[in-house]
């Protein structure tokens, strides 16, 4: 096997806490996003907030883009960062797809 | 009754968690083989002919070990070098080189080293990690902690200490007296050798940079 | 205390809780030693050192979860498969030995502590690898409890109603048992060692564990909240496709750092982003069940004049299970995804940042739920029909939570100095860690956490008292 050639800059020291920062925002943001999400769906709350459901997913994936740069993450980490950003913003649509079908089959 | 979809029939999401499961369980076990390849252990061949194995033979121990940065790799790697002295010695036969690892291994467990101090860094964070100790230029010739002891070797320097840590405070917080015997001590500092010459990817960053860092720029 | 239970599997769930929650109150106090020790560390020096203290710490940790797992799976047995758990007496049996054993462990702990560099400290005092430190004889007495436990929910299962719920902790629970072995021998090679060790580490608590949580959630909503079997059954295989899918492989994200090759940190990278998706899932799904629930009661009249019917039947449960949900999101989410890619994991591996994930995850994803499951049982045992928070519930609630929380916080921001001044700055040394241990901020994170676990530990005693008194209390429905 080839060793490949991996170059692995530093993390300056002023960029630490934007890091942490950033990536604890990521899932913080997610999950005003899919806690939105859902909670319109479920009528918790007003179907005028949905935007702004959306609104968190596109500053989530900005963290996560932030985040990716200042850790300087190779290539593929950076697509698995963006596989993961997918993921998010399909998950509570698959998931209130799936649960819907089962609450119509069953109630009706 | 609403058309039966694929997606809410609680049978197709039975067979796709299990296959999931499967699937991931198998690439694993793959891997693991893969794995246990590279790191384990090398042989004393190895080391005469250098070879440079992840995990290297016990007889490591007959040799001075750096840890120095590989342009290609981006990191920090140990390198063994030429031979050094080990207790007075640099002809440690396989079997003992072995049998002092052992006991040093065995040691480490039974001293619970791993509840305080972190070891390849995992363990406990109330001491200092001891994946690269050897290297560590406070043992060194010019080093305080070698200067404590008062001995003029590296090894011997952290036998004492072993020996009787509660005598050598480094900081309020103490190691405490484990009753380690003189041998256990030179096991335990065998380990310790043999542990910092494991190719860790460049584990801990930067080891020993004390001095000459501007805010890590 | 257990008069309304008929069956005895419920009878044996009991015994199981009572003697978690012993210990968890054994797993608070050994913290709080080693917490002083961080703030004064002369404090028991050479009697109960630290790594005595932090043994029984995080052995009494998982030792009381895995007494409460197995008592929540007697305790929901016979709802779930609709007969009396096979073999209850050799259960029994198994939970005296085992509760024994640990007894023995324990005080051999701490009577014994060390022992000389050779084999029979491995097999009678202790095997020093972090978690799964008890003594070889243990472990083969753990093996044996844990066979027989299984055999138990196997006949049971297959002799009953097999429900989903029961199918995935069946198939969770071999896997569990059988993880064990991996961390049964010695070996002198480290790399090998931690190798192996993760298998059991990792599997656990980030593959199974968390698969049984799921199941336990899903057992929770139809139970507390009445939420339909089918929707809840199909969530959980999804569940369970996640969080292998993500948990299995997720094992990378240990193999950056202890010599295992590089290709550990592409796969520990793509997994551990992986990872918080199912966590996310878990969280819109008890929210999801609880609105559609509550929407359908509202939708079929179920009001009276001031408010509307709430559909929870143990308060007290509920908000622990939703705890677990936003806990499991946060502790094990959050706090695992920031130090989990290699790039910045080099400087957080091993330091306070992973003590405060630890914390968090520990008591957010598992904790929760388990207290919530004793609730359920305090609930069956004296027959109530609706279980309210009384004042004890609330405070303990709240303090526990608070002070979780509030550690969480401290020893995020010790490991934040840590990171900059032992590691990036000074690079990891002996002297390197002990100038981050001296700074101002470390030193103050680490009374701040002192603190908080005084806080959590004042909201255990509020949980016993709660325990204890709220199966008298008037309040409930009965």
């Amino acid at each position: 096997m080839i060793d490949p050639v991996i170059i692995r800059p530093e993390i300056a020291l002023d960029d630490f806490l934007p890091i942490f920062v950033s990536s604890a925002f990521v899932l913080i943001f997610g999950g005003f996003y899919v806690g939105i999400y859902t909670a319109v769906k479920v009528n918790l709350l007003k179907k005028w907030t949905m935007p702004i459901g959306y609104f968190f997913w596109v500053l989530t994936a900005y963290c996560l883009y932030i985040m990716g740069n200042l850790m300087h993450v190779g290539e593929f980490t950076a697509k698995a960062l963006v596989v993961a950003a997918f993921g998010l913003l399909l998950l509570p649509h698959a998931v209130y797809y799936m649960q819907d079908n089962v609450h119509e089959e069953n109630e009706h | 009754m609403a058309k039966k979809s694929v997606w809410s029939d609680n049978r197709f999401w039975q067979r796709s968690a299990a296959w999931i499961t499967g699937f991931a369980s198998v690439l694993l076990i793959w891997l693991t083989f893969d794995s246990m390849g590279q790191i384990s252990m090398g042989t004393d061949a190895d080391l005469q002919s250098g070879v440079t194995k992840r995990v290297p033979a016990p007889t490591v121990i007959n040799y001075k070990i750096t840890y120095e940065m590989d342009t290609k790799r981006g990191h920090e790697v140990p390198v063994i070098g030429e031979k050094e002295k080990f207790f007075g010695r640099d002809d440690w036969s396989e079997e003992e080189a072995a049998s002092l690892l052992h006991l040093g291994k065995l040691g480490s467990q039974a001293k619970n080293c791993m509840n305080c101090h972190t070891l390849l860094g995992n363990g406990a964070y109330y001491a200092p990690d001891l994946t690269k100790a050897w290297l560590d230029p406070a043992w060194g010739p010019t080093g305080s902690m070698q200067a404590m002891t008062g001995k003029n070797t590296k090894e011997e320097a952290m036998a004492e200490f072993l020996q009787h840590p509660s005598t050598y405070p480094t900081h309020a917080r103490m190691m405490p007296n484990l009753g380690i015997t003189a041998e256990e001590a030179k096991g335990l500092v065998a380990f310790l050798k043999h542990m910092s010459s494991i190719d860790t990817n460049g584990f801990p960053r930067n080891f020993g940079r004390m001095q000459g860092a501007v805010n890590g720029k | 205390m257990a008069n309304n239970i008929t069956s005895e599997s419920k009878q044996l769930a009991t015994w199981y809780f009572t003697f978690a929650a012993i210990i968890f109150g054994a797993q608070l106090l050994f913290g709080l030693v080693a917490a002083i020790q961080y703030v004064m560390p002369g404090f028991l020096f050479e009697i109960i050192d630290f790594s005595v203290a932090r043994m029984i710490h995080i052995n009494a940790l998982v030792v009381w979860m895995v007494f409460a797992m197995f008592g929540s799976v007697y305790w929901l047995l016979p709802d779930e498969t609709g007969i009396e758990t096979v073999g209850i007496k050799l259960g029994k049996l198994l939970f005296w030995i085992f509760a024994a054993a640990i007894v023995v462990v324990v005080l051999v702990y701490l009577l014994v502590q060390v022992g000389p560099a050779d084999e029979t400290t491995i097999w009678f005092i202790n095997e020093g690898r972090e978690y799964i430190e008890a003594p070889r004889w243990a472990d083969f007495g753990i093996v044996v409890v844990a066979l027989g436990f299984v055999a138990n929910l196997f006949l049971t299962g297959m002799k009953g109603q097999r429900s989903g719920i029961v199918t995935v902790l069946m198939a969770d629970m071999i896997a569990f048992s059988g993880l064990y072995l991996c961390g049964m021998f010695f070996t002198d090679n480290i790399s090998m060692d931690q190798y192996w060790w993760w298998w059991v580490i990792h599997l656990w608590v980030e593959a199974t564990w968390e698969v049984f949580v799921g199941a336990l959630a899903a057992y929770g909503l139809i139970t507390i909240i009445g939420a339909h079997r089918k929707v809840v059954e199909m969530w959980l295989w999804i569940e369970v496709a996640m969080l292998f899918g993500s948990g299995i492989l997720g094992l990378g994200h240990h193999y950056f750092w202890i010599g295992t090759p590089e290709y550990w940190w592409e796969i520990g990278a793509l997994f551990s982003a992986l990872e918080p998706l199912p966590l996310v899932a878990m969280f819109i799904h008890v929210l999801y069940d609880w609105g559609k629930t509550q929407g359908q009661e509202m939708g079929e009249g179920h009001i009276d004049e001031d408010h509307v019917k709430s559909v929870v039947t143990n308060k007290p449960a509920f908000t622990w299970f939703v705890l677990n949900a936003f806990g499991n999101f946060l502790g094990a989410g959050i706090w695992g995804f920031f130090h989990t890619l290699p790039q910045v994991n080099l400087y957080t591996h091993g330091t306070q940042f992973t003590s405060a994930h630890g914390h968090l995850a520990f008591f957010g994803a598992y904790a929760t739920i388990l207290l919530g499951m004793m609730y359920l049982a305090i609930q069956g045992s004296n027959g109530i029909k609706v279980l309210k928070h009384t004042k004890a519930s609330i405070w303990a609630v709240s303090l526990i939570t608070s002070g979780v929380v509030g550690m969480t916080v401290a020893l995020t921001i010790a490991g934040y100095v840590q990171v900059l001044v032992s590691r990036a700055q000074m690079g990891a040394t002996w002297a390197a860690y002990f100038d981050g241990q001296s700074g101002m901020w470390f030193a103050q994170a680490m009374d701040w956490r002192l603190v908080m676990g005084a806080v959590t530990f004042l909201g255990f005693l509020f949980l016993i008292k709660d325990f204890l008194s709220t199966g008298k209390n008037p309040v409930h429905e009965r």
